[in-house]
């Protein structure tokens, strides 16, 4: 990790490449790598710039953000939306973006059942009496798995020019390291989890004594995950109001899944239909270099092979074939297509899906084209 | 049907290529950067634009906005309020795509006889000469915005000075309690709906750090609602509302992609979505909204490439995938961009390293893995190169690059385009008839006032619309004689195509086809055999003596049809016919460039399979004949044109994507009184030059030929000017129209003819629907509307002159930027109707007057296939049609 950290010399003016917030996200990222949480929710989300960068982890299923101010939280919340992509090629995980407008120190059942709540640079926003209620909240009410929370070091601040009292004019205090580990020492204490420290932003040579930057916590929750029926038992309102929420297109859902079907069923016939005609066509005239003339002169070809010959595959029933102007692709042989075959799973699905989107043979065990209209001209 | 762009205009009429909107190139062109917007004062139409136009550079202006010097005229230096049009574009806002309205090109006012009114005053009494009243309906909302609605315009600058944009809004908008929840900023310029109190606010804060910053709130402008900079605004607001819809913006207009129409069979998916703007139109603001349709592809670039490759040859593979994939627009899996493809490099591969903005260098490979978790598991497959259209600082183009597997194909390749299939089972879903389009429209007006976040901001902004689309009065006029030697006589109206009626009548000038040639392969004798034959059958009526052609057969090969060509050509042949086995370009390309520029004789090219149908055999050879006469400098039929002495010209302009991106300009103008016979020329624009120089020398030569075969030269001309983007008025009507003038001057002292300048668009989304017995249908060819929907700075019009089979008709407008010629309006609109009849490869109306759809064949034909400038001794003939 430590060659994204690339200081210079000490003049005086400290710059962090990457920049220290990248910096931050990109701890939660490799810690998102590291566990692979499911669910994962952003408190002081902001402008959700980490959701952002989050929903291209694909362990993650849910992602929430919450934040005190809503205007900031819908300045960039489309580009939470699901991508034309994703639409065009949906994936198997499923993804749900939501967005709350609420306070950290207001429990609300929506915040349950997650696995990884991160609070960066959040608590130092807290006046004290939301302080005090932040860890009620998070970890006795929400209770993660994982929970991360990074504040400024207030240490490190001599060095960065210009700053007097807070980084921020919106910090009601910036903490040192030892403030700040006891704080997290007793919470991790009352609510049974472990803290271990680190942080972003290492301090210019000559003066590691000062620490990181940016001071980050990371706790871990030493109780095994709390049953559903435990969760239930904690009654409470909904206090958040949602402000976005975006479910992406997944094969889990149905509808996604018959298109994705339905779509490759088609073409892999039309390609099995194609090298079937063009195979027809070798056979019965030499090869010629030109894909339209191919098509005119297949009609004939076609014909030559006669009703028998077509009745003779048809008992094989595990082979394409063509019979005068249809041909017949059985769903068997697309079936085990690979990508058909990861979609569906079963045969049985296969068939249920296609059910009606798809023009089958009269006994439903072929697709069927007929070829006729497709050498028509106007 | 023959010819190159048969397949094209297959089934289509010709100017009707873009029956599909907004579909893949149709998008691109759309998105093309707006050159010089500019912001004028009505009053003068030809000073320089007033703002730099460095893109964002306005916004970055610490002091007030420079004017133009034409206006700046006595107000004193320093700050002042102004209202009017003295505008600045709304940069960072409005993003590249400004300008794309032409707003601010104002040209109605320099032309004297319609400042006055442009519209053609109609006595219902007087029947006849003005054309019948139809009630029509249109796809424009009205907005209607509180009284004295305006918008404020104020300067926001920062004490230090502070760069980051983000900062500078982020401080700024801590003072909402001063400036409101309402309000839009790009860093500089801030709009709010409501004054504030003072003409200058001061306020104070401090950064991050801790340091004191003087922010000064100044007013600068109070935007009436009719300002460019008012109109770009509402756009930008829209624009918000649709993302608020959660509709997906694709290139410029958007999606729903909740209800996709999947075409399996082709891996088709198209968007139904919408494509709006709001426009001052003549009397009040409106918003056009209408149906638009993405087409999406489920496959990736590689997907596709690998396709390719298994239906190509080896060698022909590279070449295969750029002529497929060059100019299409795709879509990245990572992020909402969409890029247009200018180039493949087949030297580099995703594992090949760029170097990020902090100066390190990364791999694509890793970068896509790091930045989007996107795998790519093809490490070998090329990459694609798009030309960033943002101009930077420096005004060197950017290249973007591209990882095949990361993208999706979007639109239609040419050669999907010239699927019959694949056209058809789109047009099911994207052609609309007028009651459905309606209806689709309507659906967003719907959602709109549904939707409660909506119609929040919309009140913030004190903005709403009516809910009905506009009504209004338009006219139709009379459907033209169609004169075909000495025989006279009406078509349908309804279907605007006298192919039956003419059939059997003989032709105003038929050109004999004594010595010509018809060249095939063994294979096709038979049908060159059935040609010859039918040719024999059609012919005599159409008045074309025929003699018997040479017959020659020849190796499926293009080198040896050239031979033959070259052995058998002699100064008397009339024109060479080849039968072609297959529509393999490069035959037809060589075939055409020997005859067009080399030996300049009159050529026409058939399809073998064209020919082989025996149902519409005699109808083809009926149809190749008459295209064959005019290329041979024949004339088919007229109409009545009361006009004397003028010349037509009309100008298209291909643009070459793939080789050289060249662009071309077709160049036509009529030699003779009924305009039957057309000087055709063309330019083609070197590398470094304005096409405009080239368009000089081809008006030049038109009046010089127009000369010699009428003994005067012409006492007025009318340009019909097609193929200007976007966003591009402004440079015509700046260069172009002063550049025609100059080039007349040359002509001597005494020489001082009326100069008419059209600018013909057929891309508009502007759609007319006529009220029939309680239901919505087409309004008939020959609809003129110049009320209403029309634009108060300029004097334009629009014409439905086309019929269409399905979907909706699409109008053509007509915008008359220069005109000396003191033609009624009336006048004007009834020639423009009447030149649409006069394109001799369609017996019916068209969608454009005939010189444009001339041009547009010229240039496509030297664009695809000839490459250069074709013989001028072919100049008086039709020989590209």
């Amino acid at each position: 990790m430590d060659e994204n950290f690339q200081e210079e010399q000490f003049t005086g003016i400290i710059k962090f490449t990457p920049p220290l917030y990248k910096q931050r996200y990109q701890f939660i990222k490799d810690l998102v790598g590291k566990y692979k949480p499911k669910k994962v929710a952003d408190l002081g989300c902001a402008d959700g710039t980490l959701l952002w960068m989050l929903k291209f982890c694909s362990c993650i299923e849910v992602l929430a953000g919450l934040d005190i101010c809503a205007s900031v939280m819908k300045e960039k919340m489309h580009r939470l939306s699901p991508l034309p992509g994703d639409y065009l090629q949906p994936t198997e995980r499923s993804l749900t973006v939501t967005l709350h407008h609420g306070s950290v120190a207001h429990k609300d059942p929506c915040m349950l059942g997650f696995d990884l709540v991160t609070c960066i640079e959040l608590i130092e926003h807290l006046e004290e009496f939301e302080l005090k209620k932040f860890p009620e909240v998070v970890f006795g009410f929400m209770a993660p798995s994982i929970v991360v929370i990074s504040t400024p070091n207030c240490e490190f601040n001599p060095l960065l020019p210009g700053v007097t009292l807070f980084r921020h004019p919106d910090h009601k205090f910036e903490w040192n390291r030892a403030q700040f580990q006891s704080w997290a020492l007793e919470t991790a204490r009352r609510y049974d989890y472990s803290v271990e420290f680190t942080g972003v932003g290492h301090p210019p040579i000559g003066m590691e004594n000062v620490g990181f930057c940016t001071q980050i916590g990371v706790f871990v929750r030493k109780y095994p995950q709390t049953s559903e029926s435990a969760q239930t038992e904690k009654p409470t309102e909904a206090v958040y109001k949602t402000v976005f929420k975006a479910v992406y297109p997944s094969l889990k859902d149905e509808k996604y899944l018959q298109n994705a079907v339905v779509s490759e069923v088609i073409f892999t016939a039309q390609i099995i239909k194609q090298s079937l005609l063009d195979h027809l066509m070798s056979e019965h005239e030499e090869y010629e270099d030109d894909p339209t003339e191919r098509k005119s002169k297949f009609q004939p070809s076609v014909s030559c092979l006669s009703e028998d010959l077509g009745k003779l595959v048809v008992e094989k029933s595990m082979e394409p074939f063509v019979n005068g102007n249809v041909a017949y692709i059985p769903l068997t042989t697309i079936f085990y297509f690979p990508k058909v075959n990861r979609l569906c799973g079963t045969f049985e699905k296969l068939c249920k899906l296609i059910a009606g989107k798809v023009t089958l043979s009269s006994d439903g065990s072929a697709v069927i084209f007929n070829s006729e209209h497709e050498n028509e001209e106007n | 049907m023959t010819g190159r762009a048969r397949a094209r205009a297959r089934g289509r009429r010709p100017g009707q290529e873009t029956a599909i909107p907004s579909v893949g190139a149709a998008a691109v062109k759309q998105t093309l950067p707006s050159q010089l917007p500019s912001h004028q004062q009505p009053q003068q139409p030809y000073v320089r634009p007033s703002v730099s136009e460095e893109p964002g550079s306005c916004g970055r202006q610490s002091g007030p906005q420079s004017v133009p010097q034409g206006q700046k005229g006595g107000r004193p230096e320093g700050l002042q309020i102004s209202s009017g049009f003295q505008d600045l574009s709304v940069a960072e806002w409005g993003g590249r795509r400004r300008g794309f309205h032409d707003l601010g090109v104002t040209t109605r006012q320099a032309i004297e006889h319609v400042r006055e009114s442009k519209t053609h005053i109609c006595l219902p009494l007087i029947l006849g000469s003005s054309g019948d009243m139809i009630k029509l309906t249109a796809n424009y909302f009205l907005l209607t915005s509180r009284p004295q609605w305006a918008l404020y315009q104020y300067h926001v600058g920062y004490s230090p000075e502070m760069e980051a944009r983000r900062l500078r809004s982020a401080l700024l908008f801590r003072h909402e309690e001063i400036i409101g929840k309402t309000h839009a900023f790009d860093g500089s310029i801030l709009l709010l709906p409501k004054k504030l109190g003072n003409k200058v606010t001061e306020v104070f804060t401090r950064t991050r750090n801790g340091d004191g910053v003087k922010i000064t709130i100044t007013l600068t402008n109070e935007l009436p609602p009719t300002s460019p900079t008012c109109l770009q605004f509402y756009n930008i607001i829209f624009r918000r509302l649709l993302k608020m819809l959660n509709l997906q913006q694709i290139g410029r207009n958007y999606y729903n992609p909740s209800d996709p129409i999947s075409i399996p069979n082709h891996r088709l998916m198209i968007w139904p979505g919408f494509t709006s703007s709001i426009l001052q139109s003549e009397e009040s603001i409106m918003l056009c909204v209408d149906v638009s349709h993405k087409v999406l592809r489920s496959e990736t670039v590689l997907d596709f490439m690998y396709r390719l490759y298994n239906q190509v040859e080896e060698q022909r593979f590279r070449d295969a995938c750029a002529k497929e994939l060059i100019g299409l627009v795709v879509l990245t899996k990572y992020n909402n961009r969409t890029y247009r493809v200018d180039d493949i490099d087949w030297d580099a591969n995703p594992q090949c390293t760029f170097r990020k903005a902090d100066g390190s260098e990364i791999s694509y490979v890793d970068y896509y893995k790091k930045q989007y978790n996107q795998e790519i598991t093809d490490l070998n497959q090329p990459v694609l190169i798009s030309q960033s259209r943002r101009k930077t600082g420096t005004m060197m183009p950017v290249s973007v690059v591209l990882i095949p597997e990361l993208c999706f194909l979007t639109g239609l390749t040419e050669k999907m385009r010239n699927d019959f299939n694949v056209m058809k089972d789109l047009a099911i879903h994207t052609r609309l008839p007028p009651e459905q389009r309606q209806r689709e429209i309507g659906r967003l007006i719907g959602y709109i006032q549904k939707d409660d976040n909506v119609q929040k901001e919309l009140r913030d902004w004190g903005l709403s619309f009516d809910s009905n689309l506009l009504s209004f009065t338009g006219r139709v006029v009379r459907g033209e004689k169609i004169f075909q030697s000495g025989n006279v006589f009406d078509y349908n109206p309804q279907f605007a195509d006298w192919s039956k009626e003419s059939r059997g009548v003989p032709l105003i000038c038929a050109k004999p086809l004594d010595n010509w040639l018809l060249i095939y392969t063994r294979r096709n004798y038979d049908v060159a055999n059935t040609l010859l034959q039918n040719l024999f059958k059609v012919t005599p009526s159409m008045g074309i003596r025929m003699n018997k052609a040479t017959m020659i057969e020849v190796e499926d090969r293009t080198e040896a049809y050239l031979r033959a060509l070259q052995r058998s050509i002699t100064p008397d042949t009339n024109i060479a016919v080849c039968i072609l086995s297959s529509s393999r370009k490069d035959k037809y390309d060589a075939i055409k460039k020997y005859l067009c520029t080399d030996c300049p004789i009159p050529s026409q090219c058939v399809i073998a399979r064209t020919l082989s149908k025996p149902q519409t055999a005699v109808s083809v050879a009926a149809k190749i004949a008459l295209q064959m006469n005019c290329k041979m400098g024949g004339e088919l039929w007229s109409v009545e044109i009361p006009l004397k002495q003028v010349m037509i010209v009309g100008i298209d302009c291909y643009h070459d994507t793939v080789s050289g991106k060249r662009s071309i300009a077709g160049f036509v103008a009529s030699l003779n009184q009924t305009m039957t016979r057309w000087f055709s020329r063309c330019a083609v624009q070197s590398r470094g030059q304005e096409l405009v120089d080239g368009l000089k020398v081809c008006l030049q030569t038109a009046l010089r030929d127009w000369f010699k075969w009428n003994k005067y030269l012409p006492s007025r001309i009318i340009v019909y000017r097609d193929g200007v983007g976007d966003g591009q008025l402004h440079t015509l009507v700046n260069y172009e129209v002063p550049q025609f003038l100059d080039c007349l001057k040359s002509f001597g002292k005494d020489y001082n003819p009326r100069l008419t300048v059209i600018v013909v668009k057929k891309r508009v989304s502007t759609r007319f629907f006529a009220h029939s017995g309680g239901a919505l249908k087409n309004p008939p060819p020959g609809t003129v509307v110049d009320v209403e929907v029309t634009r108060p700075e300029w004097y334009d019009f629009f014409i439905v002159s086309q019929a269409v089979r399905s979907g909706s008709v699409s109008p053509t407008h007509y915008n008359v930027v220069y005109d000396t010629s003191k033609l009624k309006p009336d006048h004007l609109q009834r020639l423009t109707y009447k030149l649409c009849h006069m394109y001799y490869n369609w017996s019916g109306v068209i969608r454009v007057p005939a010189p444009c759809q001339y041009a547009h064949k010229l240039a496509f034909l030297v664009g695809q296939s000839i490459h250069k400038e074709p013989n001028l001794l072919l100049s008086d003939r039709l020989y590209y049609l």
